[in-house]
């Protein structure tokens, strides 16, 4: 990693690094909707055709895995401190 | 009774013919009756089934099964759709490309179980042919289409739900569109790229096109005639009064019904007739009016019981004149 790419992150991190992280998490949420409209069958909440839904499975297949670990992870009461 | 060409002549637009109602009524045997006319005429015409059982195969002695559209006389094509190998093909397609796109050697035993379970829902059936029946329509190479529906399941209630479903898609858009700004910023102050968002959006304007496309061929009373068929038993009757409602609530309209399998009406009042088919024949007359006095702003035609099976294109054509162009009123069926 040359000088000027560190000098840059070091920028980033001073300035936008918080803020791109807020805005990574409110896609996140979005993302995540998208989900569970589109693949919900999934885990057992069907909205669209299953025929047609799955044309969009190549597309979000990379984030399956972690989203299906977000739904169908254990939740408690320290979650809605957090 | 009009018949099929005061339909035509009352509706000069149509170009698609239904012909749905319960197992066994003849609908395959009137639908390949329908095309044989229309092709006689010299259009060019696609008259398509979707069942294995009771297929146009049997009715044009013919195998034509998943062979894709046959021609089978002048201005004539048949197609009889495969839907399980159409659902199989789909499948492995989307298989595929999961693994091409992310290099992977196979799929996750878990992605691997949801495309095969899903695949074999009845719904994905349905989907498939209704897609597939999208599909001929929109290509537009054939003046009339002819479709013998399989008898309702499910899927038919897509058309109730392509309006919501369509504002679904749009929602997911928007939803979408959103989160590919939130990324795109994101990934900006990041100096990273996205991927695949505008596939995606891609993707779902293209569902949304099919389902409105489905809903719009269905429903478009100028260019698509639903027609019911009947014979005279309770039984249909019953069925169509349900059917009736169920259109209600889709926002179906019916354009015409055709009373099928009744016995010529004079063959009772022969004198060396046996009490058999007179007792036949009197019952029969009984639900006919009954027919025509619940559905009687709806009948088209009323199709003779045949002396043998409606096979070949030699008997189809008697059932296509009386059809087109039924030979006796019908108060003389009352």
């Amino acid at each position: 990693m040359g000088l000027l790419d560190r000098l840059r992150e070091v920028v980033e991190g001073l300035t936008v690094h918080g803020q791109s992280t807020a805005i990574l998490k409110v896609k996140a949420q979005i993302d995540n909707l998208f989900m569970i409209i589109t693949l919900g069958d999934m885990l057992g909440i069907p909205i669209l055709p299953p025929y047609y839904s799955m044309r969009l499975l190549p597309y979000v297949f990379p984030n399956i895995q972690n989203w299906k670990r977000y739904m169908l992870r254990e939740r408690d009461f320290t979650d809605l401190v957090t | 009774m009009k018949g099929l060409s005061g339909l035509l002549q009352e509706n000069p637009g149509l170009r698609v013919f239904i012909y749905a109602g319960k197992g066994g009524l003849g609908k395959t045997t009137l639908s390949a009756a329908t095309s044989l006319k229309l092709s006689s005429m010299g259009k060019k015409t696609l008259v398509f089934s979707t069942d294995p059982q009771a297929s146009l195969s049997d009715v044009f002695e013919q195998n034509v099964f998943g062979k894709g559209e046959v021609k089978l006389a002048d201005n004539l094509w048949v197609m009889e759709i495969d839907a399980d190998k159409k659902i199989n093909e789909y499948v492995s397609s989307i298989k595929k490309k999961i693994i091409d796109m992310y290099r992977l050697d196979a799929l996750p035993k878990d992605i691997e179980e949801y495309i095969d379970s899903a695949a074999a829902e009845p719904a994905m059936y349905e989907s498939a042919v209704y897609d597939a029946m999208v599909d001929v329509v929109s290509e537009g190479k054939y003046d009339y289409y002819v479709f013998d529906m399989p008898p309702f399941g499910h899927g038919i209630r897509m058309i109730a739900i392509a309006d919501v479903l369509s504002q679904w898609v749009e929602k997911i858009t928007e939803l979408r569109k959103q989160a590919y700004e939130y990324g795109r910023v994101a990934a900006s102050l990041k100096r990273q790229k996205l991927t695949y968002e505008d596939e995606i959006l891609n993707e779902l304007e293209y569902i949304r096109g099919r389902i409105v496309k489905f809903r719009d061929i269905i429903l478009n009373t100028k260019t698509t005639a639903f027609m019911m068929v009947m014979t005279p038993e309770r039984m249909t009757i019953v069925d169509t009064e349900k059917a009736l409602e169920m259109f209600d609530s889709l926002g179906l309209k019916l354009t015409g019904i055709v009373l099928n399998q009744v016995y010529p009406p004079d063959l009772a009042k022969r004198p060396d007739a046996p009490a058999y088919i007179k007792r036949r024949v009197e019952e029969q007359r009984k639900y006919v009016a009954e027919i025509v006095d619940k559905f009687g702003k709806y009948l088209v035609a009323v199709i003779p019981m045949l002396n043998r099976e409606p096979k070949g294109l030699e008997v189809l054509r008697g059932v296509a004149e009386e059809l087109w162009k039924p030979s006796r009123r019908v108060e003389e069926y009352l």
